[in-house]
C-alpha cells in the first residue's frame, strides 16, 4: 500500500518546482531591458537536479530557449565541471551551440549548495538588446562577424562579479547599459531561485533532489510512453520548402515513431548557406521537439524525461545543424519551421487530426535609423496560425514562437517611427472547412523624415504560403514592398527612403478540410467581417449567394 | 442614524442596515432580470423586520457584479468602437500570441465590439502628443450618420496616444454627441483609461460603453425604487478599488464597478486588522469554487491597475478582457469548497481548478454530482460534521463522500483508506493556496511570514492553521460576521477616487513646474468627484509616481506629497528611485535614464468610521464532546476539543480544538490556540515552541 502523504509530498514538491521557475522568470521578466522580452516574453529559466537534468521549466517563456536550455547546462559542466564551482558562482555563455542558437541569448547557470553540495543548479535565457556585431540582420558572412562570443565563462566567483566580461560586453554593445543590466537580472532570477530551493528544501528536510528525480522522471516518461502510444508506430517522411536568404531551402525529415520514442532524423535537407539563417542543431532540435510535444504530449510537464523521449539528429553541415563558424543570428527562420515539418509527418500517423502549416518564423522587423538620427527598433509581425480539426486557425498569432508583439504606442514612444496600418489582410487565411488564422497588413514610415535601413532576414514565406490540410487551401503567401516600388524578394538589407512606406503583409494559416463543408453561418459571418471578400467566397466556398450577407 | 450596504451576487442579495449601536442582516435570492427587485424587498424586510424607516437611512452604500456578469454573458449595449484609421483590428488582435504554449486548440475571447462596428477615421497623434492629421467634420459627420443608421446604444471613441492628447477624442466624441441621439452613450478612452498600450486602453474603454446603458438604467431604477420608499440621504457605489465613490461618477465609469463585490469582502477584511492592530494581513476568502488571495498593509489592501474580466478559455490566465481600472489586488485560485479533486493523465492527484460549484456540488450533498470535492474531503476527514451543515440548509448524504474518495482517488493510487486520501485532498489544497499566497508575497517583494491570516468564506477557518503553518505564519484572525461580510464591508470603506496619468519622459527632462500644474488639476479632478458625498475638510489626496529604468518592465511606485512641496518632491525621485531600486533587486545601473512612467492621484474621505458591535455575550456552555479527525502527518486520528463558537472564552484554549458555527467550522490544530478578542473575533495563536 502506498502511503496517502508521501504521494502528496511527492506531488506538492514538483508544483513547488515549477512554481520556484516560474518566480524566477517574472523576476527576470519584470527586470529584462528589451521591449521583445518584457512585452513578449523571449526568455525561460527551468531548474536542473546534481547531473544537471532539468527537473521542472517555468511555463512563461519561448519553446526555442527553453528546450536548448535543457542541453546548455549538462553541456556547461562538460566545461567547468561541478567539482571546481563555489557557492556564490554563476556561469555564463552566449555560445550559440551551447545556448539558445544566437549570440544575442545569454545562458546563465547558477549551482544550488546545500551543507556545502551541489544540490541542483538554476539557468536561465533572454535575448539581450545588442552584443556588438552587425546588430540583428542576416548580413554577416560568418558568426565572427555577429557579435562578441563569451566561451563558458564564471559571470560571478563566490561574491565577486567578472567585472573583466561585463567591461567587454559594455564596450562592444550599442547598448551597453541596458545589456549590462540585462545580463545582471540574469544572475538576479537565479539567485531568487536558489534561495526558494533552499527554503523548499528546508521545509521538507530533504537533503538531496535525488528521489524527487527519480519521482519526476518516472511520472513523466510513463506520460510520455502512454501519450506517444496513440500514434501509429511507422517510419513518415515529410519535406518543406522555403524561400531560404535569396535561393530555395528545402527541409527534410524522416520520423521513426517506436515503443515509446520518437527518433527524427532532419537528413537531406539543404546544406548551411552563406549568409545568418542557419540554425544549430540544438535550436532545431528545440523547436522540432516542441511541435512533436504540442500534438502529442501537451499535458507532461517539460523535463529530462519527457524531452528524452524525443530524439532529433542530422548530419552536421546542413542549414538544420549548422557548425561554427556558420552566421546564424536568424536561426529561427530555420527553426520555427520544424514544427510545420513535424506535424506533416504526424499528419501522415494521425490523418485528419493534425492543424494545418502556420504562418511559421516571426517576422522580425528590425528597422534603423540610416539619416542623421541613430536608433535601433526591434518588433515582430505575426502572420496566421494553421486552421485546427475542428477550429479556424487563431489570426495574426505567433505559432510556434511564444513571442508576441510590442504595441504600436510603445514601440513608437521607443523609436522615431510611425505605424499607419495594421490591420487584418482579407483573404489570406486559406480556405477550409476551418479557415486558416489571417495575416496582417503593417504599413510604416519615418516620424523624421529621415532614410530607413530594414534587415528582411525574417521575412519567410514570401513565395509559397502555408499548406492547408484534409483538402483545406493554402493560407497566403507573404509580401513585403516599399511605397517606392521595390518589392523584396530576399533577406537582405533595404532601404526605405525618407517620405516612403514600408509595407508587410503577413502570411496566413493554411486552411482545413474542402472549402465546400465550411458552415455557411460561418461564412456568411466571415463575409459580414471582412475577412473573407464576395469574390473569393464565390470562386473558393462556391457560395452561390450573391453579394452580402442578407438580414 | 441609519446605513444601509446592498451587495447583490450571483446567487444571493445581502442587505445590512447599521444603527450606531446594532447590525441588522437580512439575505434574500436575487432575481436576475431585475436586480433592484430584490434588493429593494431586501432593504423594505430589513427595514420592518428591525422597526426602522428609509426616512432615517442617511446613506446607502451599493455593490454589485452586475457590469462584470453582463460581459461574461455578453448582454451589454450594442456598441461601436471608432479609432485611428488602419487599427480597428487591435481589439481583436490582443497580444498576438497564445496564452498557453502546448494547447493547441485554445480560443481568443470575442471582442466586445464585432468587426463591423469597428470604424477607423482618418486622424492621428504622434507619440510626443503633436498632430500630424486632424480628423475632418465631414468624415466625423459620416459616421454619425453611419452610427444612427445601424441604431448602436454605446459609442466607445479610442484614438493612438489619446493618452497623450486626448484633443482628437473630445472633438470627434463632441460632433457625434450633436448629431447622434442623446440616449447614445460616448465614452473616451482618455477619459476611461488614460494610459499608454493601445489594446489595453481600446479593451477597457468598450467594456465601459459596453456595460453603461444597461448599469445607467439599473442604477436608475433602483434609486428611484429608494426615493419611492422614503429615501433621501447619500447614494454611494462600491469600486473595484474599495473605495466608495458617487452614483454619478460610477454610471460614468461602470467599469469601475467590476470587482466590487470582492473588493466588500477585502475592505471587512482590512477593517477587522485595523480593529484587532494587526499591521500586514493576509486575506485568505476561500468560497465555493475559487480561494481569493490579498496582502493587507497598515489596514490598507493592495491595489493595482489591471485586471481581467470573463475569462472565456477554460478560467485561464490571459483568456478575458483587460481592463485597466484601480482594483483591490486579488490573487484568484481555483480551490474552493466544490473543487474536483482527480487523478491526472500522469497519474498525479490534483485538486482544481474543475469545480462542482454550488450545483450539482460535492457528491455528499446528493444532488447529481459524483466526483469528491473539497467539501467531501472534510466531511471524510471529520473536519466537518454532517450534523447541522451549512446552518442547517443543505441535508447531507454524508456516506456518500468516503465511497467517491475510496473509488475515485485511494483505490487507483494504491492507498489504504479514504480518510488519509481524503486528508490527502485536504493538504494539496492547502498547499496550493499556501504557495499562491508565497508566489504573489514574493511578486510584491513581502516576507509573507511576518504577516497575520485573516479567513473568510465557507472554507477560510478550516484551511487557516494549516496554511500558515507552511507559510510560517504565528497569528490567525477569525472575524465576527463573516457570512454577510462583502456587504459589512461596503459600510467600512472610505469615499474616494483615482485618476492616472501617463508620463513617459526620462526624469532628468521633466518640466517640473508643468507636470506639478498637471498634477493638481487632476487633483483638483478627483477632488471634486468626492466632494459631491464628502465636506472638504475632510479629503486627504496622495499621489503616487511610478518610476522604472527607460527600456525596463520593473516599475517602482513611490509616493509624492500633495501642495507646495510637490515641485522639490519631483527633484528628490531620482534618488529615491535608486534606493528602493538596490532593496528589490540588489544593484543599480550606471547612466542608464530612470523614467517617469505614469503618475495616479487619489482624494480620499478621512478614515473615521466606527463599526457597531453586537455586545459581548456571556461564554455559553462547553458540551465537552470531541471529534475524531484524521491527521495526515500523524497518519492517525486525533481527538479534537467539539467547542460552539458562542463558548470560546477570552482565556487561552488550547487545540487540538474544532469550532463549528452555522457558516463555517475553524480548526484549531494540535501546536495553536485559540482565543475570543474583545471585538468578538477569534484569535488563534501558535503556541510558543
Amino acid at each position: 500500500m502506498t502511503d496517502a502523504a508521501d504521494i502528496v509530498a511527492q506531488n506538492v514538491l514538483w508544483n513547488r518546482l515549477i512554481s520556484v521557475c516560474e518566480e524566477q522568470a517574472n523576476a527576470l521578466m519584470r527586470a529584462a531591458f528589451g521591449a521583445i522580452v518584457r512585452e513578449a516574453g523571449d526568455l525561460s529559466a527551468g531548474l536542473f537536479n546534481a547531473e544537471g537534468q532539468m527537473l521542472a521549466q517555468a511555463v512563461t517563456g519561448t519553446p526555442g530557449h527553453v528546450n536548448t536550455m535543457a542541453a546548455s547546462v549538462r553541456a556547461m559542466l562538460d566545461r567547468v565541471p561541478a567539482d571546481k564551482l563555489r557557492p556564490g558562482d554563476a556561469l555564463v555563455t552566449n555560445d550559440p551551440w551551447l545556448g539558445a542558437g544566437h549570440i544575442f541569448d545569454f545562458v546563465v547557470v547558477t549551482p544550488a549548495f546545500i551543507e556545502g553540495r551541489i544540490v541542483g543548479y538554476l539557468a536561465s535565457t533572454s535575448h539581450i538588446v545588442d552584443i556588438g556585431g552587425r546588430g540583428w540582420s542576416a548580413e554577416a558572412a560568418s558568426v565572427f562577424e555577429e557579435g562578441v562570443t563569451f566561451p563558458v565563462m564564471h559571470l560571478r566567483r563566490g561574491r565577486v562579479l567578472n567585472e573583466d566580461l561585463l567591461a567587454i560586453v559594455t564596450a562592444n554593445s550599442r547598448v551597453p547599459h541596458e545589456a549590462r543590466g540585462d545580463i545582471l537580472s540574469l544572475l538576479t532570477c537565479n539567485d531568487t531561485g536558489v534561495a526558494r530551493l533552499a527554503d523548499l528544501m528546508a521545509e521538507y528536510a530533504l537533503r538531496d533532489l535525488a528521489d524527487l528525480s527519480r519521482f519526476i522522471f518516472e511520472s513523466s516518461a510513463t506520460g510520455t510512453r502512454r501519450a506517444l502510444a496513440r500514434a501509429p508506430q511507422g517510419v513518415y517522411e515529410n519535406h518543406l520548402m522555403l524561400d531560404g536568404y535569396d535561393a530555395p531551402i528545402e527541409l527534410r525529415a524522416t520520423m521513426t515513431i517506436g515503443e515509446g520514442r520518437i527518433d527524427v532524423d532532419l537528413a537531406g535537407s539543404s546544406a548551411v548557406v552563406a549568409r545568418g539563417i542557419n540554425c544549430p542543431l540544438n535550436y532545431s532540435a528545440a523547436y522540432a521537439a516542441f511541435g512533436i510535444r504540442a500534438l502529442l504530449t501537451p499535458d507532461v510537464p517539460n523535463n529530462h524525461a519527457s524531452l528524452e523521449a524525443i530524439r532529433i539528429t542530422a548530419p552536421p553541415g546542413l542549414v538544420v545543424s549548422a557548425e561554427r563558424p556558420s552566421p546564424v543570428s536568424a536561426r529561427h527562420v530555420i527553426g520555427q519551421a520544424l514544427p510545420d515539418l513535424m506535424l506533416g509527418c504526424l499528419e501522415q500517423a494521425l490523418p485528419g487530426e493534425v492543424l494545418a502549416e502556420s504562418a511559421g518564423a516571426l517576422w522580425t522587423m528590425s528597422l534603423s535609423g540610416a539619416g542623421a538620427t541613430e536608433f535601433a527598433s526591434l518588433n515582430v509581425a505575426l502572420g496566421g496560425m494553421g486552421a485546427r480539426p475542428g477550429a479556424d486557425g487563431l489570426s495574426a498569432t505567433a505559432f510556434p514562437s511564444g513571442v508576441g508583439a510590442v504595441p504600436v504606442e510603445a514601440a513608437e514612444v521607443a523609436a522615431p517611427l510611425i505605424y499607419h496600418a495594421k490591420e487584418f489582410a482579407p483573404d489570406t487565411g486559406g480556405a477550409g472547412k476551418y479557415r486558416g488564422g489571417l495575416g496582417q497588413r503593417i504599413e510604416i514610415g519615418s516620424r523624421i523624415g529621415e532614410d530607413l535601413s530594414l534587415s528582411a532576414a525574417a521575412f519567410e514565406r514570401l513565395s509559397t504560403g502555408p499548406a492547408g490540410r484534409q483538402g483545406g487551401r493554402d493560407g497566403a503567401a507573404g509580401q513585403v514592398q516599399t511605397t517606392d516600388g521595390t518589392t523584396i524578394t530576399d533577406k537582405g538589407l533595404y532601404r526605405v527612403p525618407a517620405g516612403e512606406r514600408l509595407i508587410l503583409q503577413t502570411p496566413g494559416g493554411g486552411g482545413f478540410g474542402d472549402p465546400a463543408e465550411r458552415d455557411p453561418e460561418a461564412l456568411a459571418r466571415d463575409r459580414e467581417h471582412g475577412m473573407v471578400s464576395d469574390e473569393a467566397a464565390k470562386t473558393i466556398y462556391g457560395s452561390n449567394t450573391n453579394g452580402r450577407k442578407t438580414k | 442614524m441609519v446605513r444601509i450596504a446592498i451587495d447583490i451576487g450571483g446567487t444571493f442579495t445581502d442587505v445590512v442596515a447599521e444603527t450606531p449601536d446594532r447590525l441588522f442582516s437580512v439575505k434574500v435570492l436575487t432575481s436576475p432580470r431585475h436586480p433592484e427587485v430584490a434588493a429593494l424587498n431586501g432593504v423594505a424586510r430589513v427595514m420592518a423586520d428591525n422597526g426602522l424607516s428609509l426616512t432615517e437611512v442617511t446613506s446607502i452604500v451599493h455593490g454589485t457584479t452586475l457590469a462584470t456578469n453582463a460581459l461574461i454573458e455578453r448582454r451589454g449595449a450594442k456598441t461601436a468602437f471608432v479609432t485611428t484609421a488602419g487599427f480597428r483590428d487591435v481589439l481583436e488582435m490582443r497580444y498576438e500570441k497564445r496564452f498557453d504554449q502546448y494547447a493547441l486548440d485554445i480560443e481568443m475571447p470575442e471582442p466586445l465590439v464585432p468587426r463591423p462596428r469597428r470604424f477607423g477615421l482618418r486622424e492621428r497623434i504622434l507619440a510626443d502628443g503633436s498632430v500630424l492629421t486632424a480628423p475632418e467634420t465631414a468624415e466625423i459627420d459620416a459616421l454619425a450618420d453611419r452610427l444612427a443608421e445601424d441604431g448602436v446604444e454605446a459609442v466607445a471613441i479610442g484614438f493612438l496616444h489619446a493618452y497623450r492628447n486626448p484633443a482628437h477624442e473630445r472633438c470627434v466624441a463632441e460632433r457625434l454627441r450633436a448629431r447622434l441621439d442623446p440616449a447614445v452613450t460616448i465614452c473616451l478612452s482618455s477619459d476611461v483609461a488614460g494610459e499608454i498600450r493601445e489594446y489595453d486602453r481600446f479593451s477597457t474603454v468598450c467594456a465601459n460603453a459596453y456595460v453603461r446603458p444597461l448599469m445607467t438604467r439599473y442604477v436608475e431604477r433602483l434609486r428611484a425604487g429608494l426615493t419611492a420608499q422614503g429615501f433621501d440621504g447619500a447614494f454611494l457605489m462600491m469600486l473595484s478599488d474599495g473605495a466608495l465613490t458617487t452614483v454619478d461618477q460610477a454610471i460614468r465609469f461602470p467599469i469601475r464597478l467590476v470587482e466590487g463585490g470582492p473588493a466588500g469582502g477585502v475592505a471587512l477584511a482590512a477593517h477587522v486588522s485595523r480593529e484587532v492592530g494587526s499591521d500586514r494581513t493576509l486575506s485568505i476568502d476561500i468560497g465555493g469554487t475559487t480561494a481569493k488571495i490579498c496582502f493587507i498593509e497598515n489596514g490598507t489592501p493592495r491595489t493595482s491597475r489591471r485586471f481581467e474580466v470573463a475569462r472565456a478559455w477554460r478560467d485561464t490566465k490571459g483568456s478575458g478582457l483587460p481592463v485597466k481600472v484601480p482594483t483591490v489586488e486579488l490573487v484568484e485560485i481555483g480551490a474552493g469548497g466544490g473543487s474536483i479533486a482527480e487523478i491526472d493523465t500522469l497519474g498525479r492527484l490534483k485538486v482544481g481548478p474543475r469545480s462542482a460549484g454550488s450545483d450539482p456540488g460535492p457528491a455528499a450533498y446528493d444532488r447529481g454530482g459524483d466526483e469528491p470535492t473539497i467539501t467531501d474531503a472534510h466531511l471524510a476527514v471529520g473536519n466537518l460534521s454532517a450534523e447541522n451543515f451549512a446552518g442547517g440548509i443543505i441535508d447531507l448524504a454524508p456516506g456518500r463522500a468516503p465511497a467517491v474518495i475510496a473509488r475515485d482517488i485511494a483505490a487507483p493510487l494504491g492507498i489504504d483508506g479514504a480518510a488519509s486520501a481524503a486528508a490527502g485532498i485536504v493538504e494539496l489544497a492547502d498547499e496550493t493556496m499556501a504557495n499562491a499566497a508565497r508566489v504573489h508575497g514574493v511578486e510584491l517583494g513581502l516576507d509573507v511570514a511576518r504577516f497575520d491570516i485573516l479567513v473568510s468564506g465557507g472554507g477560510g477557518a478550516l484551511h487557516g492553521a494549516r496554511i500558515a503553518e507552511k507559510l510560517g505564519i504565528r497569528r490567525i484572525i477569525v472575524p465576527d460576521n463573516a457570512g454577510v461580510g462583502s456587504a459589512v464591508g461596503f459600510l467600512r470603506s472610505p469615499v474616494a477616487f483615482e485618476t492616472a496619468l501617463s508620463v513617459v519622459e526620462p526624469l532628468s527632462e521633466i518640466d517640473r513646474p508643468a507636470l506639478a500644474a498637471r498634477i493638481a488639476a487632476a487633483m483638483d479632478e478627483v477632488r471634486a468627484v468626492v466632494a459631491g458625498a464628502v465636506p472638504e475638510d475632510r479629503i486627504a489626496c496622495d499621489i503616487r509616481a511610478e518610476l522604472r529604468y527607460r527600456g525596463q518592465g520593473l516599475d517602482l511606485a513611490l509616493s509624492l506629497p500633495p501642495g507646495p512641496r510637490l515641485e522639490d518632491a519631483l527633484a528628490d525621485l531620482p534618488a529615491r528611485f535608486e534606493e528602493r531600486y538596490r532593496d528589490l533587486v540588489g544593484f543599480t545601473l550606471v547612466e542608464v535614464p530612470v523614467e517617469l512612467a505614469s503618475i495616479s492621484v487619489t482624494a480620499r474621505e478621512a478614515r473615521t468610521v466606527k463599526a457597531a458591535h453586537a455586545a459581548p455575550t456571556r461564554p455559553a456552555e462547553d458540551p465537552g464532546r470531541t471529534r475524531a479527525i484524521y491527521d495526515l502527518g500523524a497518519r492517525a486520528t486525533l481527538d479534537y476539543r467539539e467547542v460552539p463558537r458562542d463558548a470560546v472564552g477570552c482565556g487561552t484554549a488550547h487545540g487540538p480544538i474544532v469550532i463549528p458555527e452555522a457558516q463555517t467550522t475553524t480548526l484549531v490544530r494540535p501546536g495553536w490556540n485559540v482565543r475570543r478578542l474583545p471585538e468578538g473575533h477569534l484569535l488563534l495563536e501558535r503556541d510558543a515552541s
